[in-house]
């Protein structure tokens, strides 16, 4: 049996469809929800995030442009815009000395995830000739939600150095991927 | 602002780095919205490093009631009452059977994701205590030329997998297997085979991908 897909579903939703979204939540929510509980650490909070999330699905389906993107990168960044938006509002007072926090994401294998992924090859090569501690704070910032002072303090660096960095390593990025 | 000041801020703002303020200012102004969509495509490979997690049940159920709280006049006809009136005045009894059925508690339903050898998540496998058993890539792969891919499970106590048939090119599959009933801790598989399948019954080729079914639980 085959799904419709999710940028039908989107349009549908757009259109004033509301059970289209249930099919959306139905294919996407355990990706949603994770991507909001790597950010937020919380299973509470993360439900929070997806909560909101898709109500700005809803509302806001009409803007998602396939031509921008796939409609699984719309998704995740409406939900992780959702889980920042927690995360800022509860101060990020998430301990950065979590022994545990970001050792998945930020070893090379796991870069590897991003194989198969639209443009993951070209954004796995370009990462992988960052520095080191660059890649780690980026993939760090974008996964785990870590704030500028978190990173520094789990990278060791100072904090000007840090923010230095990533804005740097940033638009190398940007330059190598173009 | 320079050009590549704008892109280092729009870049930060993707990256989630920026605390609220600067967050909105950003947001609220309407020349970053093209170098914003141009991050978010950038970066959004990274959404795949994110270990999916299943959600509490209840957490739809709270989606759908905020939605009825501010919906457009469309929306706000609660879905029971459309889907009776969709399927008409002699289903409305059969209607209620189900609504019974459903608000009874149930046991929930079992779910696994199965894991590369490499621990990297590649298929969720979702199961009904009826029977019937859905499979839904995560990050599909293309299948080597000349094979395909074949699910078993392997209930707990049995000697051998059951096949519960080959995987199609997309990654999704709804199977309902008699012998199969699905239980906590029944072994989920998917092995590489020559074509149309195992010729034995068995699993031959190498396993790709494994994973053990439990309860679907939230917090």
């Amino acid at each position: 049996m085959s799904e419709p897909t999710l940028a039908v579903l989107l349009s549908a939703v757009a259109a004033g469809e509301p059970s289209a979204l249930r099919g959306i939540y139905q294919q996407q929510s355990l990706r949603l929800f994770g991507v909001a509980n790597a950010v937020l650490r919380d299973r509470d909070q993360a439900a929070d995030a997806v909560h909101n999330a898709f109500l700005n699905i809803a509302r806001r389906a009409g803007q998602y442009d396939p031509a921008r993107g796939a409609a699984e990168a719309w998704l995740a960044a409406v939900t992780r815009y959702a889980a920042l938006d927690i995360l800022r509002a509860r101060g990020r007072e998430m301990p950065s000395d979590d022994p545990a926090l970001g050792d998945i994401p930020v070893e090379p294998e796991a870069l590897q995830l991003l194989e198969g992924q639209e443009n993951g090859t070209r954004l796995r090569a370009c990462l992988q000739s960052l520095p080191e501690k660059n890649r780690r704070g980026i993939v760090l910032a974008f996964v785990h939600g870590l704030s500028h002072p978190q990173i520094a303090a789990q990278l060791e660096l100072p904090l000007g150095t840090v923010k230095a960095w990533i804005r740097r390593g940033l638009l190398s990025l940007r330059d190598c991927m173009a | 602002m320079t050009e590549e000041e704008r892109q280092g801020l729009a870049g930060e703002y993707v990256l989630g780095t920026l605390d609220a303020a600067q967050a909105q200012a950003v947001r609220d102004d309407p020349s970053m919205a093209t170098p914003i969509a141009e991050w978010e495509a950038r970066l959004a490979p990274l959404h795949a490093l994110a270990p999916p997690e299943a959600p509490l049940p209840e957490l739809w159920v709270r989606i759908e009631r905020s939605l009825q709280g501010t919906a457009q006049p469309r929306a706000a006809r609660s879905p029971w009452f459309s889907r009776f009136w969709a399927v008409g005045a002699t289903a409305v009894a059969a209607g209620l059977a189900t609504l019974l059925v459903v608000q009874r508690p149930e046991p929930p339903p079992l779910m696994t994701v199965l894991l590369t050898s490499r621990e990297a998540p590649a298929f969720l496998v979702e199961a009904d205590r009826g029977g019937e058993i859905r499979l839904a890539a995560l990050n599909n792969q293309a299948v080597p030329e000349g094979r395909v891919r074949q699910l078993w499970a392997l209930p707990a106590g049995a000697t051998a997998p059951t096949s519960l048939g080959l995987v199609p090119e997309d990654g999704r599959i709804r199977v309902r297997a008699a012998a199969i009933r699905p239980e906590p801790g029944m072994l989920i598989e998917i092995t590489l085979e020559p074509p149309g399948g195992s010729p034995t019954g068995r699993p031959t080729g190498p396993i790709l991908f494994i994973g053990r079914l439990a309860p679907a639980r939230g917090v």
